[in-house]
């Protein structure tokens, strides 16, 4: 047995092929809601699955529920931009804030597997830097962990997804488990200007498996990434970290919506979560709970439980539930080429480059950004179209032309700011439930960001040859609202993401991050779920809940 | 073979013979079902009123320039939507909902028409239809009956794209094959075809570039 496969099974449970291992759900070790489970997980996306998979492993009795369904790829997911719509959290939200940033499609994600059913894969990792950049920029905020406490948990998720890609020259240099995937028309027109202008750009990193993994297959360069990846070559949760979880006992709870986080007045603990399932109010008991329902809903889950102890909400003594919660600028540039590129052929993330992510003292602006290879269907093409203003027949002249445009995106570090932030809204939900409102506004360092990124895409487009370049500004990845601090006055969670106020309660998704970095967050989520569990399973930290 | 009526001279014509629906055998079932049904009888009209449903017609057809038949039923598969709040969800501190959104712009066009030309945006003369719309977008982020224009203009360009760019016929426009599962694309690359796609007949007809468009 090779080593992650010892670690990690789940690549070898799935059947040959596409597809889910339909034995294993139907065998699902079951629990009551009156047994006092070791670990209740709100949220199986990137952290919650990853804890799930970790505690079963170290022998705790864990159920896992989510608001979503458990999907089933070959039945639920199609080929298909419009049809592939219920993969994201629909449930109303209100925006506000100078920069309103939409969400749905473009940010949050539902069900088993969570937004990595249908994020792109690229899977960098933080750069050390990222961990004090308080200290060495004066700006945003310093982790209470270094890089180097991570840095053995990217390397075992690096494994476990796998990770395809060059070998890595940024941040802390490595390399990648998988070769580089060959690359498409926009991998190409990328390697090309980014040669023509000086700039190191590399291949990968993509949680996209470059030959058989397990029983997964090799990619087959269809471009569906976004819509879910039917073809079990993109990684998930749903397929590398659930399998392995059930065949160590977890219960995965779907269609289960958790509503309250209870905590008793006396000791002060969390004994375990309200929830609706198929209409129905229930309580689930657990000696532990672990939140991680992305950086909306986590923070509106604990806002929306309040007792007596936490009038504000759970874990709020020091309003910073909801607060320093950040989105990466991510302006898209596209730029055209009599050569056909067609984009939508192969996946999306291909190729990036990281020579801009770190602090350039000649700028006059702090932290930087990375640029990215990305290739938007048809239909969020026409939105790129409609947003340089075209409609009717404009709109379906320049349509027309898709074939001959590529796209590059830019992640720009926006800075983290108190008054970014979910709050309760007046409106209810269907659960009767106030929804969030998230509120957001971008400072004068995020826009000096973006203007950059732009720049540096234009320059990389027209060195490639291309002739025309449009940009579109929008925003990605949305984390913090739970941050973890050195203490309560900064932070809602510790560098071990147990809260300040509730000894029994953690928070393990994205949350919990403090800066964003330029890099997508999954991988890194991931990692800190992973440093967690082992914390709490090996007793590095002493647990106040946890297994009997 | 694409059947929507775009002239040449605005972009119709650029894949002779590419025949979306003629690879329809290499796709999996569950997602043949949900293009083929695109292609099917339009679902019928439940979210509009008769007034809105009017309206909304002409609207989308002057925002995806769709003069004549056949067309892809844009506010069918809008209308459709709402019918289900199949939405993203999210909407605006201080603008509705899309269903009322919609409801609540659909009213001020032709409220804007009524003041313009005294009939019904539907009953207004195409071009007056098109002068209007553009007096929309021209506002920016000012307001529009109360509300800032590009949003209300971002609402109608979201729902509309998506409605038409899900349409093979629009796909064969744009040289665009569709499903790719579970065949996948083995010839990726700059300038690389599947044998069953098909070469861009106008490369040079850059939208952009001056005198070609
Ligand atoms: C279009 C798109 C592209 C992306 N591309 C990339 C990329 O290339 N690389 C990258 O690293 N990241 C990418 N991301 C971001 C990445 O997917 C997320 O950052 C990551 O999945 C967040 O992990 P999480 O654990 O915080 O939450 P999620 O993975 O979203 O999981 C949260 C889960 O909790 C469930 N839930 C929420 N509330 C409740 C509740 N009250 N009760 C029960 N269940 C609940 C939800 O249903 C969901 O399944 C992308 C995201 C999108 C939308
Ligand atoms: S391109 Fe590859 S990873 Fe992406 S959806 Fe297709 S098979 Fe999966």
């Amino acid at each position: 047995m090779n080593r992650v496969r010892e670690r990690n099974e789940s690549a070898w449970l799935l059947p040959a092929g596409p597809g889910i291992n339909h034995r294993l759900r139907d065998d699902m070790r079951i629990f009551d809601d009156s047994d006092e489970v070791d670990v209740v997980i709100v949220g199986c996306g990137a952290g919650g699955s990853t804890m799930a998979q970790r505690l079963a492993r170290a022998g705790w009795s864990v159920v896992a529920m989510d608001a979503g369904p458990f999907w089933d790829p070959e039945k639920d997911w199609v080929s298909d931009e419009a049809g592939s719509h219920h993969l994201y959290w629909t449930e109303p939200r209100v925006i506000g804030g100078a920069d309103p940033v939409p969400l749905g499609s473009n940010n949050s994600g539902r069900g088993v597997g969570g937004s990595m059913i249908h994020y792109a894969g690229y899977a960098p990792r933080f750069h050390p830097s990222d961990f004090r950049i308080h200290s060495t920029d004066g700006v945003g905020a310093d982790w209470p962990l270094e890089y180097n406490d991570l840095k053995p948990y990217y390397a075992d998720i690096e494994e476990e997804l796998p990770v395809a890609g060059d070998d890595w020259p940024w941040g802390d240099p490595h390399s990648y488990p998988q070769r580089p995937h060959p690359v498409s028309g926009n991998g190409d027109m990328f390697l090309r200007g980014a040669l023509a202008c000086g700039i190191t750009a590399k291949v990968g990193p993509v949680a996209i498996s470059n030959g058989r993994f397990g029983n997964r297959p090799h990619c087959i360069y269809r471009g569906f990434c976004l819509q879910g990846c039917k073809v079990n070559a993109k990684a998930s949760p749903l397929i590398t970290h659930i399998p392995d979880a059930l065949a160590h006992g977890a219960e995965v709870r779907a269609d289960s919506m958790v509503t309250r986080i209870e905590v008793d007045e006396h000791t002060g603990k969390a004994t375990g979560v309200h929830y609706n399932r198929r209409g129905r109010q229930r309580f689930q008991q657990a000696k532990t709970v672990v939140v991680a329902g992305y950086s909306i809903e986590t923070p509106r889950l604990l806002l929306n439980s309040t007792s007596t102890r936490f009038p504000e909400g759970l874990c709020n003594d020091f309003d910073l539930v909801g607060r320093y919660l950040m989105v990466q600028g991510a302006p898209q540039t596209a730029g055209r080429f009599d050569d056909e590129v067609r984009m939508f052929k192969a996946p999306p993330p291909e190729v990036s480059t990281e020579e801009f992510y770190e602090t350039d003292p000649s700028k006059d602006y702090k932290r930087g950004f990375s640029i990215q290879t990305v290739s938007p269907l048809p239909i969020t093409w026409a939105e790129h179209v409609a947003a340089q203003g075209h409609w009717g027949a404009g709109l379906r002249q320049y349509m027309s032309d898709y074939v001959h445009w590529s796209c590059l995106g830019a992640l720009c570090e926006f800075l983290p700011l108190p008054e970014n932030r979910v709050v309760l809204s007046s409106e209810l939900d269907r659960h009767g439930l106030p929804v969030a409102q998230f509120n957001y506004s971008r400072c004068e360092n995020d826009r000096a960001l973006m203007k950059a990124a732009q720049s540096v895409m234009e320059e990389m487009l027209k060195a490639a040859g291309a002739d025309e370049v449009i940009t579109i500004n929008r925003y990605a990845h949305l984390v913090g609202g739970a941050r973890m601090g050195a203490d309560e006055h900064s932070g809602v969670v510790d560098g071990d993401c147990r809260s300040f106020a509730v000894p029994n309660l953690y928070i393990t998704d994205g949350s919990v991050l403090p800066t964003e970095g330029s890099a997508n967050p999954a991988l890194t989520i991931m990692a800190i779920a992973a440093r967690v569990a082992d914390r709490m399973s090996t007793g590095n930290h002493a647990t106040q809940g946890g297994r009997s | 073979m694409s059947s929507l009526p775009l002239d040449p001279s605005a972009g119709g014509g650029r894949f002779p013979g590419f025949d979306v629906m003629g690879q329809e055998k290499h796709w999996d079932e569950v997602t043949s079902a949900v293009v083929v049904s695109r292609l099917g009888m339009p679902p019928d009209i439940r979210f509009f009123n008769a007034a809105e449903e009017a309206t909304a017609t002409a609207l989308c057809d002057q925002l995806l320039d769709q003069r004549e038949p056949p067309r892809v039923p844009v506010v069918n598969m809008v209308d459709a939507r709402l019918a289900e709040d199949q939405t993203d969800g999210w909407h605006y501190e201080g603008m509705a909902p899309d269903g009322q959104s919609w409801r609540d712009s659909l009213s001020a066009l032709d409220e804007d028409a009524m003041a313009h030309s005294g009939c019904a945006f539907a009953e207004a003369a195409w071009e007056t239809q098109t002068a209007i719309l553009q007096a929309v977008q021209d506002l920016g982020s000012e307001d529009w009956h109360g509300i800032p224009a590009s949003r209300v203009w971002s609402l109608w360009t979201r729902y509309a794209c998506t409605a038409f760019y899900s349409h093979p016929w629009a796909w064969e426009e744009i040289g665009f094959a569709g499903p790719a599962y579970p065949r996948g694309y083995k010839n990726i690359g700059v300038n690389k075809l599947e044998p069953f796609e098909v070469a861009d007949a106008h490369p040079a007809q850059d939208p952009l570039r001056k005198g070609t468009s």
